[in-house]
């Protein structure tokens, strides 16, 4: 493989790990920041490729004898002409899509899970787990809770439909599973009004608790929570 | 004969980025805009004005208020169905929805966000780690002309404003609509005798839930018309800029009078959603096609010299 071979198959890979393989354990990429790890790579490899005077020909030569065209001929004539006309044309489009408005809102990159403030971190929950103090809390959770989060804890209550973000649904192991009851607490004491910016405090409909409801009645609410949904809280940390 | 295949593979590649990039789905949204339509003309200020009919309308769900006190559990009004038109001057709102009854105090409110900063949907309450901003409230009573311009920022100070620049008008029919909402029921588990399953630990029964989504014939539907200018001399106005995404919410209320004498819902006790998006569709603006093609011509200007130059820096 010439040097030319190896620079174009890095930069295809790169492409298919940032924009494929990168966003199944992240968030999509935006496309400017997939642009620029495609020119980081472009750049690396001009750099590697112009170490010496062999490694230039070797990097730009296939290159520019591709380009002028000498010694050519059938298929490779073709892909010639292919690419001398398709890229300007990639380069008008990109500049074209870059400048017409967008129809789509802004991407809803919301912290689900944003940190906690200092105060509300490794509480553990005064109430005892006792059987009459978890009926109080799914007593208190179907009165104050259920309306959005739903009966069955599964955020589908009938007055879920109307909020953006939607109520939490704490039988999904995304949610409730993956936090402590000292986290919880904060929650629904400071409700989506207490969220920090990256949680997006302003679309939140989670009610601030605290105005409403004693302590006391958010613990047992918060065992009713763990009991009614299957799900056990997060203690290691 | 080094170039041929190298030069093959290399058009091979690009040919495959290029598909690549053109063929990359696009993110998909869980949001949802009203589309306001760019139109020429005058916006219609009137419910009815046929020009509605061709302007795509988006729907969306409403909850009962169940955000802050006082609470309501059941609304009349599941959904609401939301066009817009604007023709760089005005802006006009239409909002449609399902009320059975035609009251005095039926009513209908758009909220949006004033200035740079976020406001929370619930009146631009207070955020405890983020400073925010007013919300700016129209607001259509069906018993009195015209809308009230408002701003509220946090529960009780919702105040109307010195200048009012909103016009309202509503036209109440009783024709027949649909309405599609989920309902959603319990349902006791039984075991193959009929008998309540428990669970095992609690001993609480156990039940199902089934959600659908009803589709209901209403006979009385009320079109409300909101119009102003897109931008205002009052700094307590929110100001709209075709091509961008401010945020909207909506609020209704069904004034019907209960037997108690009550309002069935009045106040905080009224059906809500929480921020979605408008877009005002921007004029065309050919020059984008202009620099589109301009950056093809460099690009193959560029090109050009790159040839040249390989071609005479070749040995003959
Ligand atoms: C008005 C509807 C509504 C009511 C009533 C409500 N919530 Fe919520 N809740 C939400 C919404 C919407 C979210 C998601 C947005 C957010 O995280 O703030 C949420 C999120 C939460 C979370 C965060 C879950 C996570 O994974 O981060 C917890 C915990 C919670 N609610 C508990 C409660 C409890 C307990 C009650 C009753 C005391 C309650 N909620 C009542 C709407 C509601």
């Amino acid at each position: 493989m010439t040097l030319a071979m190896k620079g174009a198959v890095l930069l295809v890979a790169v492409f298919l790990i940032v924009k494929f393989g990168l966003p199944l354990i992240t968030a999509p990429l935006p496309m400017s920041l997939i642009w620029l790890y495609l020119f980081l790579t472009t750049v690396g490899i001009v750099v590697y490729g112009t170490l010496s005077a062999e490694s230039t020909e070797a990097l730009l030569g296939p290159i520019f004898r591709f380009l002028g065209g000498e010694g050519l001929n059938g298929s490779a004539k073709l892909a010639r002409l292919a690419v001398l006309v398709l890229v300007p044309l990639l380069v008008g489009w990109q500049t074209y899509s870059e400048l017409v408005p967008s129809s789509q809102p802004p991407a809803e990159n919301r912290t689900i899970h944003p940190a906690p403030p200092g105060e509300f971190v490794g509480l553990a929950n005064p109430v005892p787990n006792t059987p009459e103090n978890v009926m109080m809390g799914k007593g208190l959770f179907s009165a104050f809770c259920s309306p959005c989060h739903g009966a069955k804890f599964n955020g589908n209550g009938p007055a879920s439909d109307g909020f953006n973000p939607p109520p939490a649904n704490f039988v999904d192991p995304g949610t409730i599973a993956q936090l402590q009851e000292s986290y919880l607490f904060w929650r629904i004491k400071k409700g989506g009004v207490g969220l920090n910016v990256e949680g997006h405090p302003w679309k939140s409909a989670m009610p601030r608790w605290e105005v409403e409801l004693p302590d006391e009645w958010i613990w047992k609410i918060i065992m009713a929570e763990y009991a009614g949904s299957g799900q056990k809280p997060r203690t290691w940390e | 004969m080094r170039g041929a295949p190298s030069g093959r593979a290399l058009a091979a590649l690009l040919a495959a980025t290029v598909g690549l990039l053109w063929g990359a789905p696009v993110l998909s949204q869980e949001t949802v805009v009203v589309r306001v339509k760019l139109i020429q003309g005058e916006v219609p200020t009137d419910p009815t004005a046929p020009i509605w009919n061709t302007i795509p309308a988006t729907e969306f769900p409403m909850s009962p208020q169940v955000h802050w006190p006082k609470r309501i559990l059941q609304v009349t009004v599941k959904s609401i169905r939301v066009r817009g038109v604007h023709n760089t001057k005005h802006i006009a709102f239409l909002l449609e929805y399902a009320d059975p009854t035609r009251d005095p105090a039926d009513a209908a409110a758009l909220e949006f966000m004033v200035g740079d900063k976020k406001a929370h949907f619930a009146h631009g309450q207070p955020m405890a780690q983020v400073e925010g901003g007013p919300v700016n409230i129209w607001y259509w009573r069906s018993d009195t002309p015209g809308a009230a311009d408002m701003n509220a920022q946090g529960f009780g100070t919702l105040k109307k404003q010195a200048q009012q620049d909103v016009q309202a008008k509503g036209v109440w029919k009783d024709e027949k609509t649909k309405v599609r909402f989920k309902e959603r029921k319990l349902i006791p588990r039984k075991d193959a005798q009929g008998q309540a399953v428990k669970d095992p630990k609690t001993g609480d029964p156990l039940f199902d839930e089934e959600t659908k989504v009803v589709e209901q014939e209403v006979t009385g539907v009320w079109r409300v018309v909101f119009v102003r200018a897109l931008t205002t001399s009052d700094p307590n106005d929110a100001q709209f800029q075709p091509g961008t995404f401010p945020n909207i919410a909506f609020a209704v209320w069904d004034g019907k009078k209960l037997e108690s004498g009550d309002l069935k819902e009045s106040g905080s006790q009224k059906a809500v959603t929480s921020w979605w998006y408008f877009n005002a569709e921007p004029p065309t603006n050919y020059a984008i096609y202009l620099y589109g093609l301009i950056a093809v011509v460099v690009a193959a200007g560029v090109e050009y010299v790159i040839i040249r130059k390989v071609k005479k820096g070749q040995p003959a």
